[in-house]
C-alpha cells in the first residue's frame, strides 16, 4: 500500500446533502445534515449520547440509508452501492472490538476483510503484513484475538479495518477503556495513518483528544450540526459545548475563567496557558 | 476496627502467571473516601472484589495473606455475609441490572436479606432519593440512559444499608456530562452519609477533588498512598503508573518551574482560578488594558 | 424483536387487575373447554365469549387488529387445507385427482379453525393484559422454584438487549465486507459464524458480570427471602375463578354424565 499523493487532498470523498433519518419506532435522529469530507482531513465528530453522531457516521458507509436527502461517496451516490462495496472505500472500526473479533488467530482476523473483498491470496498476505506492522501486532499474530487484552483487541479490530485499505477511516471511540500509554500509542498510529493520506473521522466525546489531534470539529446535538469549524474555534463558545453536552478540558475551562484577565479563549494545553500567563505577568 | 485491613495480600488469577495483587498492605478507616488509581492490569479491580469476598470465593485463583472487612476474615466468610456490609457497583451499567423495573432492582438486595416488606419499601424510596431517581420506580432498566443506570446500580447497593460502598470505574461507560453528574452525586453522598467509600479509577481528574486519600497502584503493588494534594504534587508519579497527568497538575508544575520559590497545588478549576489570580497575575499589570 | 415476546399493553380493565394466577388458571380451563366442545355452534358461542373478554380488555387496538388479521389468515388456511387431508364423508363437492373435497370435511375444517381461534385468542388476552413480571411472579407463587423464576425473568429482561447486540454485531461485520444475505445455505451458515461467535462471547461476558452482581446483592443469603410486592387474591378474583370453573364444569357434566353432545 502506498501513501496517497498530496495532489489527492482536497477532493470530496463524502458529500452529505440535507439528510434526514428516523429509526423505526424511534425519534428523528438526523434532522437535515449537510457536510463535505475532503481527502486527507482529520475530523472529530463530537456530541453527547443521542446527538446523532453515530447515526451520521453509519450513513457514510451505507449501514444506514437516509429517509430523505443524499449521500455521495467518491462522487457517486451511496445508494447505488451495497455496504460491502462501500467498505472498500469507507472503513468503520466499531466502539466495541468484541463485536468484530471471532477468528482463531490475529492473522485470520486481519485477513477476513480482504478475503470478503475477494482479493487474490498474494494481495491478502500483503495487506495482512501491512496491518500487522502498522498496528504493531507481529508478536501476537498467531494468538486468538479473544484471548488478548483490551488494548490489543482494539488494535486487532482497527487493524482488520485497515487491512481493507479504505480511503476513509471512521473510528468510534477508539481509546475507550485504554490507559494513557495505550491511548497515546493508538493515537500516534492514527496520526501516522492520516499523514499517509487516510481521511480520519474520529467519533469521540473526549475533548482532550479532539484538542490534541483533530484539524476540524463537527459538533452535533439533537440530530443537527451545531458547529463545523477548525479545532481551535471549537472551544471558544462554551454555550455551544454545553448544548452539545460536551465538557471542555480543564485547561480550557480555566482559560475561560481568566478571560477578563486577558487570557485568550482558545487555549487548549497547559503549556499554552502558562505561556500566556507569563506573558500577561509581563516578566522575563 | 478498620473498614478494610489488608496484610501481605497476594492473588493470582487461575490460568494466569502474573500476580494481580503482589503483597498489598492497606488500611482503610471507617468513613474514609479512598480512590485507587491505576492503569489496566494494576490490580485495582481485583482489590475491589477482595473487599466483598468475590475474591477469593467467586473468582478462581490462589489467595495468600490476610484480608479483614470490618473485622471479619474475608477468606472465612461467604460473599452472602460480606455483602451485608459491603455494597458493590461495577463498571458495566447494562449487565449489573437484571430486574424488570427500577423498583425491583433496588428491592432485590433487601429481599434477599429477608428484610420485612414495609422496611424494604422505605429503603427503596430512601435509596432512590439519594441518587436522584425518585419516581422512576416503574421504569424498565433498558429505557434508562447510562448515567441513570449507574445511579440505579448505586441505589441497589445502598438499599442493603452497607457500611462500605465500592465502585469499580463507575463512569467507564458514561459520556463526560454523565461522568460529571455521577461524581457530583458521589460527592453529595459522601457529605450526606459519611460512608466508607472505595473507588477505583483510571483517571485522576475527577476523584482527586474530594477523595480523602489516593492510592496509586501498579502491577499489583501500592506505590503511594496519601492525601490527593500530596500524591499529585509529583506529576511524574501518574506518568510512572501509566496514567494521564491531570491538566491542572501540569499547569501547577509548569508554573512552579517558571516562578521559582512559589508553590502551586490546585485540585479544581475553582482553586486554580483563585491561585492564579492571586499569585500569578495580581500586582503585575495582569488586568487587560 | 422484543415486540413479539412482550405483547403487554397497559390498561385498567378488570382483566388487567385480575390476579395473574387466576388468569393463567382461567386460560388453562378455557383451553380444556375448547377441546371438550365438539359442535360448531358450541365453539362459536365460546369464541363469542372470548371476543367479549377481548373487547372488555380495552387495550392495544392496533396490536390486536394486526394479531386478529394474522389469526384470520391461519383460520382460513385451516379450512382450506382440512378437506385435502380428510376426504371422508358425503356429499363430494369437488374432486381433482386423488383430492376429494367433501361437505362434512369442510365443516370439520371450520370447527377446527374456530377451536384454534378460541385457543389463540384466549392466550393472546393473557399476554395482552399480564406483564412479564406478573407472569413470572404468578408462576413462582404457583410453585415454580424462585431460582427458575429469576432465571426466567432475567432471560426476558435481557432479550431486547441481546437483540440490539446482535444488530450491532451484524453491522460491524457487514462493515468488513461480510454479505449476510447472499449465497446458498452452506455459504450463509458459514457467514453467520462471524455473527454467532461475537454474540456468544458477549453473552458469556454479560453472564459473568451478572453472576458477580447477583452475589454482591446477597442472592441466596437466606431461604426465607421476602418480597416487596406480593400477589394477593381479592374477592373479585375468587368470583372470577368460580365463574370460569362453572363454565367448564357445567358442560363437562352435561357431556360426560348426562350424555349431551356438545
Amino acid at each position: 500500500m502506498i501513501p496517497r499523493p498530496l495532489t489527492d487532498r482536497g477532493e470530496r470523498v463524502i458529500s452529505i446533502r440535507d439528510i434526514k433519518f428516523t429509526y423505526e419506532n424511534g425519534p428523528e435522529a438526523l434532522r437535515g445534515v449537510n457536510l463535505d469530507i475532503r481527502s486527507g482531513e482529520y475530523v472529530a465528530l463530537v456530541g453527547g449520547n443521542g446527538s446523532g453522531k453515530t447515526t451520521l457516521a453509519k450513513h457514510m458507509n451505507g449501514l444506514l440509508r437516509p429517509s430523505s436527502g443524499s449521500v455521495e461517496v467518491m462522487g457517486k451516490p451511496a445508494l447505488d452501492r451495497t455496504v460491502a462495496e462501500l467498505s472498500r472505500i469507507v472503513g468503520y472500526a466499531f466502539q466495541n472490538p468484541d463485536h468484530q473479533l471471532f477468528c482463531s488467530t490475529v492473522d485470520d482476523e486481519l485477513a477476513f476483510g480482504p478475503r470478503n473483498l475477494k482479493c487474490p491470496p498474494e494481495e491478502v498476505t500483503r495487506r495482512v503484513e501491512f496491518a500487522l506492522d502498522i498496528m504493531n501486532l507481529r508478536d501476537v499474530r498467531g494468538e486468538p484475538p479473544l484471548s488478548l487484552s483490551l488494548g490489543e483487541r482494539r488494535k486487532v479490530s482497527l487493524g482488520s479495518v485497515i487491512a481493507m485499505d479504505p480511503k476513509v477511516l471512521i473510528l468510534d471511540e477508539p481509546t475507550m477503556g485504554l490507559d494513557a500509554v495505550q491511548s497515546r500509542e493508538l493515537m500516534a498510529t492514527i496520526r501516522k495513518l492520516n499523514d499517509d493520506g487516510h481521511t480520519i473521522i474520529l467519533i469521540t466525546h473526549e475533548m482532550k483528544l479532539v484538542a490534541e489531534h483533530a484539524d476540524r470539529v463537527i459538533m452535533m446535538a439533537s440530530g443537527r450540526t451545531m458547529l463545523d469549524a477548525d479545532a481551535k474555534g471549537a472551544f471558544t463558545d462554551l454555550a455551544i459545548l454545553e448544548r452539545c453536552k460536551l465538557v471542555p478540558p480543564p485547561v480550557s475551562k480555566l482559560a475561560h475563567r481568566l478571560v477578563e484577565r486577558g487570557v485568550s479563549k482558545d487555549i487548549l494545553s497547559p503549556e499554552e496557558l502558562v505561556f500566556e500567563l507569563m506573558r500577561l505577568r509581563g516578566g522575563p | 476496627m478498620q473498614a478494610l485491613k489488608l496484610r501481605g495480600v497476594r492473588f493470582v488469577h487461575a490460568g494466569s502467571q502474573a500476580r494481580a495483587l503482589d503483597g498489598i498492605d492497606l488500611d482503610i478507616a471507617k468513613g474514609e473516601f479512598v480512590t485507587l488509581l491505576g492503569a489496566n492490569g494494576s490490580g485495582k479491580s481485583t482489590l475491589c472484589m477482595l473487599a466483598n469476598g468475590l475474591v477469593p470465593h467467586a473468582v478462581p485463583g490462589t489467595f495468600e495473606g490476610t484480608a479483614e472487612v470490618f473485622g471479619l476474615d474475608v477468606s472465612k466468610y461467604p460473599v452472602t455475609v460480606l455483602a451485608t456490609m459491603v455494597g458493590m457497583v461495577f463498571q458495566e451499567p447494562e449487565s449489573q441490572l437484571f430486574c424488570m423495573s427500577v423498583e425491583e432492582e433496588v428491592a432485590f438486595g433487601p429481599e434477599n436479606l429477608a428484610v420485612p416488606r414495609e422496611e424494604i419499601a422505605e429503603r427503596v424510596e430512601w435509596a432512590l432519593s439519594l441518587v436522584g431517581m425518585t419516581g422512576l420506580n416503574e421504569r424498565s432498566p433498558s429505557t434508562l440512559s447510562g448515567g441513570e443506570k449507574q445511579r440505579v446500580a448505586i441505589a441497589a447497593a445502598l438499599s442493603m444499608r452497607p457500611s462500605m460502598l465500592i465502585l469499580d470505574e463507575p463512569a467507564y461507560a458514561l459520556d463526560p456530562v454523565g461522568r460529571g453528574d455521577l461524581y457530583s452525586m458521589l460527592r453529595g453522598l459522601k457529605d450526606k452519609l459519611g460512608m466508607t467509600v472505595l473507588l477505583a479509577e483510571r483517571e485522576a481528574e475527577d476523584a482527586a477533588e474530594f477523595s480523602d486519600r489516593l492510592v496509586l497502584m501498579e502491577r499489583g503493588k501500592i506505590l503511594r498512598s496519601g492525601p490527593p494534594r500530596e500524591v499529585l504534587s509529583d506529576p511524574k508519579m501518574l506518568d510512572k503508573i501509566g496514567l494521564e497527568p491531570t491538566q491542572l497538575g501540569e499547569v501547577a508544575s509548569l508554573l512552579e518551574k517558571r516562578l521559582p520559590g512559589k508553590r502551586f497545588s490546585f485540585l479544581s478549576v475553582d482553586e486554580a482560578e483563585v491561585a492564579i489570580v492571586q499569585e500569578v497575575l495580581s500586582g503585575r499589570g495582569g488586568v487587560r488594558g | 424483536m422484543a415486540g413479539f415476546i412482550d405483547l403487554y399493553t397497559e390498561g385498567n380493565s378488570f382483566l388487567h387487575r385480575m390476579d395473574p394466577r387466576v388468569k393463567i388458571a382461567s386460560v388453562l380451563l378455557l383451553s380444556v373447554l375448547g377441546f371438550l366442545l365438539t359442535r360448531l355452534y358450541s365453539l362459536l358461542l365460546l369464541l363469542g365469549l372470548i371476543f367479549l373478554l377481548l373487547f372488555l380488555a380495552r387495550a392495544g387496538l392496533g396490536k390486536t387488529t394486526l394479531a386478529l388479521k394474522a389469526l384470520l389468515r391461519v383460520m382460513i388456511l385451516i379450512v382450506a387445507l382440512w378437506p385435502i387431508f380428510d376426504p371422508s364423508g358425503t356429499p363430494v363437492l369437488a374432486s381433482l385427482g386423488p383430492v376429494k373435497i367433501t361437505e362434512p370435511a369442510l365443516w370439520r375444517g371450520v370447527t377446527s379453525a374456530v377451536r384454534v381461534g378460541c385457543l389463540a385468542t384466549v392466550w393472546y388476552i393473557l399476554m395482552l393484559t399480564t406483564s412479564q413480571r406478573d407472569m413470572v411472579r404468578a408462576l413462582v407463587k404457583l410453585g415454580l422454584r424462585f431460582d427458575f423464576g429469576l432465571a426466567l425473568s432475567i432471560s426476558l429482561r435481557f432479550l431486547p438487549t441481546f437483540g440490539l447486540t446482535i444488530e450491532s454485531i451484524k453491522d460491524a461485520q457487514r462493515a468488513r465486507g461480510l454479505e449476510l444475505d447472499r449465497g446458498g445455505v452452506m455459504r450463509r451458515a458459514r457467514n453467520y459464524v462471524a455473527v454467532l461467535v461475537p454474540t456468544i462471547v458477549s453473552a458469556l461476558r454479560t453472564a459473568e458480570t451478572l453472576s458477580l452482581a447477583l452475589q454482591s446483592r446477597a442472592y441466596g443469603a437466606r431461604a426465607d427471602r421476602t418480597y416487596l410486592h406480593d400477589l394477593s387474591m381479592r374477592r373479585s378474583d375468587a368470583v372470577a375463578i368460580a365463574a370460569v370453573v362453572m363454565i367448564l364444569v357445567v358442560p363437562a357434566v352435561m357431556k360426560y354424565l348426562l350424555g349431551y353432545e356438545l
